[in-house]
């Protein structure tokens, strides 16, 4: 192929780093791509889809004149759940790189360490990218995880002991934001809208495949994916 | 390599059950899409839907340089792969087929040039006598695209149109083209990766321009599944490449300790998915002409 998949080679050194190595050399997968570049990428998608959805808001009807926001309807509704979601994504991650490095999980593979630092750094830009939407169509930026879910997932990780428990719970966070993701692009209006759940949806399929992977599990299990997970 | 076949069994069992559920919800939307065909019945494509394809194409001819400032101008895509593509993007969209339609018969058209690359590479000495656990991804993988391609395909005719059986005549082109490089497993993987970025990303584009509701939900669906078998066949060719082909194992056990760190982000180099032009199949190049 003229133009293919660049194969990345993995350095296959013994694996000795654990997280508090990780941690101490600067969040080194975040690093690698670039914060800037990152943050660069979600706010181009965010402000494309912001416009759109402040343009179908006004266009709907309403004064431009209301002090307070009007509650989030059509998209900005879909956007509003979504960073609920990646706020409680973000947070469960660090909760678990915490626990890591307080070693309250027992002995974490560099593989694990280095995806732990690597997803939740994906879901800050997923949640940044969300929240730039909101915020320019006037909305207040979300910050509190999604309260429906959050309950369940606290009582969970409350139960977390080592990786392994660790690992289950974040593929089921993982889960549930593409399944949400994959549920809501046929609703959503705004072609950005579209573009950026979609953006994010397969990411977050592509977590659970490693993560799959890593508790002993065919990393591509459903031949359609499903959306009985999905948060609404 | 080795592998717990009785494992593996267990999980392609799990795996088939969730299709055999899927397939069910799929059917499910058939009788919907017929009804659909019906009030589409003799209709036309409307103007605003070309205008919706070629405004699409358009930003792609700009991402890729045939606007100020891009790939073309800068001199990098002469002729060639970038040629090609130009020659494709600068067609106009069928004026007589829908577009949602053209869109679902070029989906059949990448899943079927897939399922025919697996196959294809099952047959290779350095394949087939092989890892174990590549041929079971291969096997499993090409099952999934051959189901992808008869879900597109049903919701092609419940649309009213002609299924594609055919493979993506542009990139069966890159394949064959391939084909004698093809020395070593690494090279197949390399060559699945961009056949599933190709899909994902393809997808990933043209759910912004499909209007049909239906359509979206499977093609948001297969995206999701693209999606995986691209971030797994990245992490099998990060460990080929890496020189250790024997973590490539299901389940990994206790060898999970001793996968590289990066084996924990090579599968996805972007917080947010980003498209190659030179790796996307225009809207309509798998078009039943």
């Amino acid at each position: 192929m003229s133009r293919s998949e660049s194969t990345p080679s993995v350095d296959v050194q013994p694996a000795s780093a654990d997280v508090a190595d990780v941690q101490a050399t600067g969040a080194k997968p975040a690093a690698a791509w670039g914060r800037r570049g990152l943050l660069a990428t979600a706010a181009a998608a965010a402000a494309a889809v912001a416009a759109a959805c402040s343009s179908s808001e006004t266009s709907s009807g309403g004064s431009s004149t209301a002090a307070a926001p009007s509650a989030a309807t059509g998209d900005l509704a879909v956007a509003k759940l979504a960073a609920g979601l990646e706020v409680l994504a973000v947070g469960t991650y660090r909760a678990a790189l915490d626990a890591a490095t307080a070693n309250k999980l027992g002995p974490v593979p560099p593989a694990v360490a280095t995806f732990v630092q690597t997803a939740m750094a994906h879901h800050q830009v997923h949640l940044d990218a969300w929240n730039m939407v909101l915020d320019g169509a006037g909305q207040p930026k979300v910050t509190e995880p999604d309260a429906k879910l959050k309950p369940t997932v606290d009582a969970a990780f409350a139960k977390v002991t080592d990786v392994t428990g660790a690992a289950n719970l974040a593929l089921l966070l993982e889960q549930i934001a593409a399944q949400t993701y994959s549920k809501a692009i046929p609703t959503l209006q705004s072609k950005d809208a579209i573009m950026l759940a979609a953006q994010i949806q397969i990411i977050d399929q592509q977590h659970q495949s490693i993560l799959l992977y890593a508790l002993g599990m065919y990393p591509v299990p459903e031949v359609f994916q499903s959306t009985a997970k999905a948060a609404s | 390599m080795s592998i717990d076949d009785r494992t593996m069994k267990d999980l392609i069992a799990e795996s088939q059950d969730l299709h055999v559920d899927a397939m069910r919800d799929i059917k499910e939307t058939l009788p919907e899409l017929a009804q659909i065909r019906e009030e589409r019945r003799g209709q036309e494509v409307d103007a605003d839907e070309i205008n919706r394809f070629n405004a699409g194409r358009r930003q792609v001819l700009k991402g890729m340089g045939y606007g100020a400032g891009g790939l073309a101008a800068r001199g990098l895509v002469v002729g060639g792969f970038g040629g090609m593509f130009a020659g494709i993007l600068s067609t106009p969209a069928y004026a007589d087929t829908a577009l949602d339609i053209q869109i679902l018969q070029t989906a059949s058209s990448l899943e079927t040039l897939a399922s025919a690359t697996y196959a294809t590479a099952l047959t290779l000495p350095f394949i087939k006598n092989g890892s174990a656990t590549v041929v079971k991804f291969a096997q499993t993988t090409m099952a999934q695209h051959d189901e992808h391609n008869k879900a597109f395909q049903a919701q092609t005719t419940a649309l009213g149109g002609k299924p594609q059986t055919m493979p993506n005549a542009k990139f069966a082109a890159v394949v064959e083209q391939a084909a004698p490089g093809l020395k070593a497993p690494a090279d197949v993987v390399t060559l699945a990766s961009s056949l599933e970025k190709v899909a994902t990303d393809t997808y990933l584009t043209n759910l912004t321009m499909l209007e049909d509701m239906k359509s979206k939900v499977i093609m948001s669906s297969v995206m999701g599944v693209e999606a995986q078998h691209l971030a797994t066949l990245r992490a099998v060719g990060a460990l080929l490449a890496g020189g250790a082909p024997e973590l490539i194992k299901i389940p990994i056990g206790a060898d999970l300790a001793k996968l590289p760190a990066a084996a924990g982000s090579v599968a996805f180099p972007d917080a947010l998915e980003q498209t190659d032009p030179m790796l996307l199949a225009p809207a309509d190049s798998g078009v039943v002409k």
